[in-house]
């Protein structure tokens, strides 16, 4: 109960944080009215897919500090699962996901369980290797596709047990729900004694040990909330593109995006992830759109490594972190 | 058997060259505890830039080491003068992304100007022939490439530690405060060991060039064998990257022909994996 209220109450927010906050909310509430089916709608889910990955991210990386570099293997194997029991025994979506889930948090268990005795650059490494390793097997496991992926199958009419619709509206709706659920829960973290916990590793791993918090559980927590949040991602996005494949859904450019993408926004902080998804999937979307025609590859890239080169040079908190010190000069 | 001595001859010549690319790397981190994670693609504009040479004024291949090694060297200074004496002032975050964004940066950059295409030096000296010993096929470009390696790094090895430069740069790792009392500017100090690091990776690029293709997502592959390499001999360990180099190329080589080709990275970080499970301080680590 107290955990509920604890998520539902933002007063201890200032007051324009709390009047952003609701605009953003009505804006995404509105959003499909004026736009649906466009490819503005489309760039808005995906938006909305990043911000469930990146407000999971931050609590291991933002305000934990453990620099994990694997999301993407936890999307994958949810959204893998979602697709693989739809096409070979026609297991709904609502049963499918629930295991997904469970299975990508499993694996975030057994692995922050042996990556978590590692620190700092030792484990970030670790966790790139072990996606990669991901990432070989599913390229070349013929039952789930391999590198071609899995296609699902197309349902005749629209169907809310299998979550294929007619209209991106619904698409919409549902990982809004799921992102606004998201922020509630990262309302109650941040306030929990687990979140205290995180940002005390954060700040100094052995004097929080000194104080009694068992960081090696503390951090493998954190670690499982965070697969807990990819697989849902992953699973709404292998129904919502209807199409996964290991270079989409298991690759680590993905991992490496959200990673970036939080960083740009401002890790540790409630609205970084929010701020970075806002920045970078348009500019990605719209930037591709417009210069993929003129072919020249991966200029969104490097347009954001270099965004991500100067902040962590100059302002590590991001974006958040300039907005934070202009507001406390004034 | 055949089969068995060819992969472990192979393994062991293309293990000194995955030395030669760890030691950079672990100068780097053992002189002021950094990732870098733009390594493999210092390896990537080493390989372009002996390409580029090579195909521009047609020469042989092994004639661009210079070219490249100092390419990367003014590389390795440059983004430790303009990125990493930044980054280190910052969190451990901030050090491992922007780093990280370093990497993506020239990745991109390199598929923006050379396009996708895989890219092969076609002629020169070492190109092509190969030693015939019964069974055994040694080819020149691999036993050269693995001398000119073994050279590098022992020239890398005794600046390390047996000129004053070296020292100096000990020092630092060691303990930065104490080196700058003793009169040792540590800033330069770090930045000439990004240099080397930078050095060592393009002589390991250009010698690479003479048998194998580049192209701009070249470098997570090998940088993801140097953190293997670097993390088996335990990390800032010269003599570790050296052992652990020659294991490397053993397990990739008979992996290769044992367990299947398509498995063979999968391999790598596997071995990576068990090592920081089951031994993190690495063989020769502390």
């Amino acid at each position: 109960m107290r955990a509920l209220k604890d998520a539902l109450s933002f007063g201890d927010l200032p007051i324009v944080e709390r009047i952003c906050f609701a605009a953003f909310i009505i804006f995404c509430f509105v959003f499909p009215w004026v736009t649906e089916g466009s490819f503005a709608q489309a760039v808005m889910i995906q938006f909305l897919v990043f911000c469930l990955y990146g407000l999971g991210w931050n609590l291991i990386g933002g305000y934990g500090g453990q620099v994990a570099l694997g999301q993407a293997k936890n999307v994958g194997m949810a959204a893998y699962t979602v697709a693989l029991l739809n096409v070979r025994w026609d297991v709904p979506f609502w049963f499918s996901t629930p295991l997904g889930v469970i299975i990508a948090t499993v694996e975030s268990f057994v692995l922050g369980y042996f990556l978590f005795r590692l620190k700092g650059h030792y484990f970030a490494i670790a966790t790139i290797c072990v996606s990669l390793v991901w990432q070989q097997l599913f390229i070349n496991w013929d039952f789930i596709g391999g590198a071609r992926g899995i296609e699902l199958p197309l349902r005749e009419t629209p169907n809310f047990v299998y979550m294929q619709f007619a209209s991106p509206t619904y698409y919409h709706y549902f990982a809004f729900l799921l992102v606004l659920g998201a922020i509630l829960f990262m309302n109650w973290f941040r306030k929990s004694k687990l979140g205290y916990q995180l940002r005390a590793i954060n700040a100094n791993e052995d004097l929080a040990e000194s104080l009694g918090i068992s960081i090696h559980w503390v951090k493998v927590k954190a670690y499982c909330i965070t697969g807990i949040f990819a697989g849902m991602g992953g699973a709404f996005y292998a129904v919502y593109y209807n199409y996964i494949d290991p270079f989409s859904v298991m690759h680590l450019e993905l991992s490496v995006m959200i990673a970036l993408m939080t960083m740009i926004g401002g890790a540790g902080s409630m609205w970084g992830p929010i701020i970075g998804a806002m920045i970078l999937i348009p500019l990605d979307r719209y930037l591709g759109a417009w210069l993929g025609g003129s072919g020249i590859v991966g200029v969104d890239f490097m347009i954001y490594s270099a965004m991500v080169m100067v902040i962590a040079a100059y302002e590590p908190r991001g974006i958040w972190g300039i907005i934070e010190k202009a507001r406390r000069k004034r | 058997m055949e089969m068995f001595i060819s992969a472990v001859v192979s393994g062991l010549l293309m293990g000194m060259l995955f030395a030669l690319v760890a030691l950079g790397l672990a100068i780097i981190f053992g002189v002021m505890n950094i990732v870098n994670f733009a390594h493999g693609e210092f390896l990537m504009i080493g390989m372009y830039a002996a390409f580029l040479t090579a195909t521009g004024l047609s020469i042989d291949p092994l004639l661009t080491l210079p070219v490249s090694a100092g390419l990367c060297f003014v590389l390795g200074v440059c983004s430790y003068y303009a990125l990493v004496k930044y980054l280190l002032k910052g969190p451990m975050l901030a050090q491992l992304l922007g780093t990280f964004g370093l990497m993506i940066f020239l990745r991109y950059l390199a598929m923006a100007i050379f396009g996708p295409d895989y890219k092969t030096v076609e002629h020169g000296v070492l190109i092509g022939k190969s030693i015939n010993w019964g069974p055994i096929v040694i080819s020149y470009s691999k036993l050269g490439t693995a001398v000119i390696s073994v050279l590098a790094f022992i020239i890398i090895f005794w600046i390390m530690n047996k000129t004053r430069l070296g020292m100096a740069l000990k020092a630092t790792a060691l303990d930065v405060e104490a080196a700058s009392y003793m009169g040792i500017d540590t800033e330069k100090m770090r930045g000439i060991a990004w240099g080397l690091g930078g050095a060592s990776v393009g002589i390991a690029g250009a010698l690479l060039m003479n048998f194998y293709y580049v192209f701009p997502t070249i470098g997570m592959l090998f940088v993801m064998i140097a953190f293997a390499v670097v993390a088996l001999g335990g990390f800032g360990s010269i003599k570790g990257a050296f052992i652990a180099g020659l294991l490397m190329g053993l397990i990739i080589d008979l992996g290769g022909t044992y367990v299947g080709p398509q498995h063979k990275f999968a391999l790598i970080y596997l071995t990576y994996f068990l090592v920081i499970v089951f031994r993190p301080q690495g063989l020769f680590g502390w």
